[in-house]
């Protein structure tokens, strides 16, 4: 609650700035979003009793910034957030920074950013809770989990920055460390299941990322990754388990009039330690890949198509390896997802907007297992169907 | 203009088939053309010409503006002018015409594009929107009041009170 109470004041004093003194007007900018969400799907459970039809998807995120300077602007958001198991919507601290421009000019701009940072991975993570800067209700999964969005969502830490501005385009490089914010469905994740002790950071994360994108933003191309080194404190065991993990994406996307197409590889290769008698040893690399298009039918009304696959373990892409292991604990099925999803977005005005997806599953890598606790209850084939109303100010 | 406004198709001179009977049955459509292309530019004129116009507030010390930099500037990732004076950037609202063809035309941007480099920055804390104006009037008022201001008008308005840039 302590971050809450900062961010709290911190927001009353920028209001109470605002509204004294008149000289600051656009100094101070508040936003802010609000979403609901409806989820049936014909079998397993996301984001809370889709079978049933879950409400249990909603987003709320408030927003501050003052620029107090050319060179300063401090910023914070507010994010409640409702995920069905997942998240349980209590008011957290989604980022509250104070970026500092060291030199700028009319080729480059470089800084530093303190404080609770949104990790820049991919085209989506920074923004992932809004809905109105997604391409579709739900990110592609296979490289956005859901599941275990807390593992790179954000770090408490220190990040340069860089761009540079050239005729050909613009590139911009980041480098950033700090402790990953990391909840319970990582251990979820990560461990399968629930065991003694909580999983906690054992060192700083590092990131980086570098992008590029041509002048006039036709063409964006990047890659952007996280080290990771989790630890598990029990004390079971005389050696402490580990667990480290890089997980990385590479970007494109082409912007057209009328159509945007966005393609995306994520790998994340892991290794897990000392975790006997609990886990095994084990090296896994999962990975996803997607590609999209959107399209924008007339101004009010866009069109999404994606096609995503992503495996557990690119060794074992069926899955029955580990189901072999596990002595079929683990069925082969929930080593692999692959996703065909399309989707309808209506901006009925600047604030309001409304959106509607199917998707057809094949596999259930992407399912949570907080949300499906018991794997042999995994239906393979499945269907999603979803809506969600989205405000903004 | 006129270059660019006569026809293609008109011979420069005059084709021998021309005179064969089958030519000669198209002439009044043709003739009809002729009528036409006068009236047709009037009409097609102003749309096309209705173009923007940069506009700073009279104290900014710049008189044209490279697209690229006009591009970095309205998408808020430079924010003080040479002289460090900060920039305050004024836009009107996603769907109004006039910002439409200002971001296509004079930033060469879509404007979709606009609309989502501003909410990546605002929503991951790392930058700010542009303020918006309801219309032109707002704009050509905010932009004489504020220092360091640049927005953009339509060429059928008088700027009044505020500074002309060329941007290219």
């Amino acid at each position: 609650m302590r971050p809450l109470a900062v961010i709290a004041a911190t927001l009353a004093v920028l209001i109470a700035r605002t509204a004294v003194a008149g000289e600051h007007n656009g100094n101070v900018q508040l936003h802010g979003f609000a979403s609901q969400g409806a989820v049936q799907t014909s079998a397993n459970r996301f984001y809370g009793d889709s079978p049933d039809t879950s409400f249990d998807f909603t987003e709320i995120g408030l927003n501050a910034s003052w620029r107090l300077s050319p060179q300063l602007l401090l910023a914070g958001q507010v994010l409640s957030r409702r995920a069905g198991d997942m998240s349980d919507g209590s008011p957290e601290l989604d980022f509250a920074l104070a970026d500092i421009t060291l030199s700028s000019g009319d080729t480059h701009r470089a800084g530093l950013r303190l404080g609770r940072m949104k990790n820049r991975l991919g085209l989506y993570n920074e923004t992932r809770d809004v809905p109105f800067t997604r391409p579709s209700i739900f990110l592609p999964q296979v490289v956005y989990f859901d599941k275990v969005r807390n593992l790179v969502l954000s770090t408490d830490g220190a990040q340069l920055y860089a761009d540079s501005y050239q005729p050909f385009g613009t590139l911009s490089a980041t480098l950033a460390t700090g402790l990953p914010v990391i909840d319970e469905n990582v251990e979820a994740a990560l461990l399968v299941g629930d065991l003694p002790g909580e999983i906690e950071h054992r060192e700083n994360s590092w990131l980086a990322s570098l992008w590029y994108h041509s002048p006039a933003e036709r063409i964006k191309l990047g890659i952007s990754g996280v080290t990771m080194a989790l630890q598990q404190d029990w004390n079971l065991t005389p050696a402490t388990p580990t667990v480290d993990l890089v997980y990385w994406i590479a970007s494109a996307q082409y912007n057209g009039p009328n159509w945007t197409f966005s393609a995306e590889y994520m790998g994340l290769p892991g290794r897990w330690r000392d975790y006997a008698p609990a886990r095994m040893d084990r090296n896994q690399t999962s990975e996803g890949y997607y590609g999209q298009l959107t399209y924008r039918l007339s101004p009010p009304l866009e069109l999404m198509l994606r096609y995503e696959e992503g495996f557990a373990d690119r060794d074992d892409r069926d899955g029955s390896e580990i189901q072999r292991l596990t002595l079929g604990m683990v069925p082969s099925r929930a080593s692999a997802s692959r996703i065909l999803s399309l989707g309808l977005r209506w901006d009925i005005s600047r604030q309001w907007m409304l959106r509607a997806e199917y998707q057809r599953h094949n596999g259930n890598f992407i399912l949570s297992e907080l949300e499906n606790p018991d794997f042999q209850r995994f239906e393979k084939h499945w269907d999603l169907f979803a809506v969600q109303a989205a405000f903004r100010f | 203009m006129t270059l660019l406004l006569r026809p293609k198709d008109c011979p420069k001179r005059l084709d021998p088939k021309s005179l064969e009977p089958e030519h000669l049955d198209r002439e009044p459509p043709r003739r009809h053309a002729w009528v036409l292309l006068p009236l047709l530019a009037l009409i097609w004129l102003p749309s096309a010409l209705a173009a923007q116009q940069v506009i700073v507030n009279p104290e900014v010390d710049v008189s044209a503006l490279d697209r690229n930099r006009a591009r970095l500037i309205f998408t808020m990732r430079i924010n003080q002018w040479r002289d460090q004076q900060p920039v305050t950037v004024f836009v009107l609202p996603d769907d109004a015409s006039l910002h439409q063809r200002f971001a296509k035309s004079a930033l060469q941007v879509y404007p979709y594009q606009l609309r989502r480099t501003w909410d990546r920055q605002v929503f991951s804390g790392t930058g700010q929107a542009p303020l918006q104006v309801a219309d032109e009037e707002e704009m050509i008022e905010r932009v004489r009041q504020t220092a360091g201001a640049i927005g953009y008008i339509s060429d059928q308005r008088a700027a009044a009170g505020v500074k002309v840039i060329e941007v290219r």
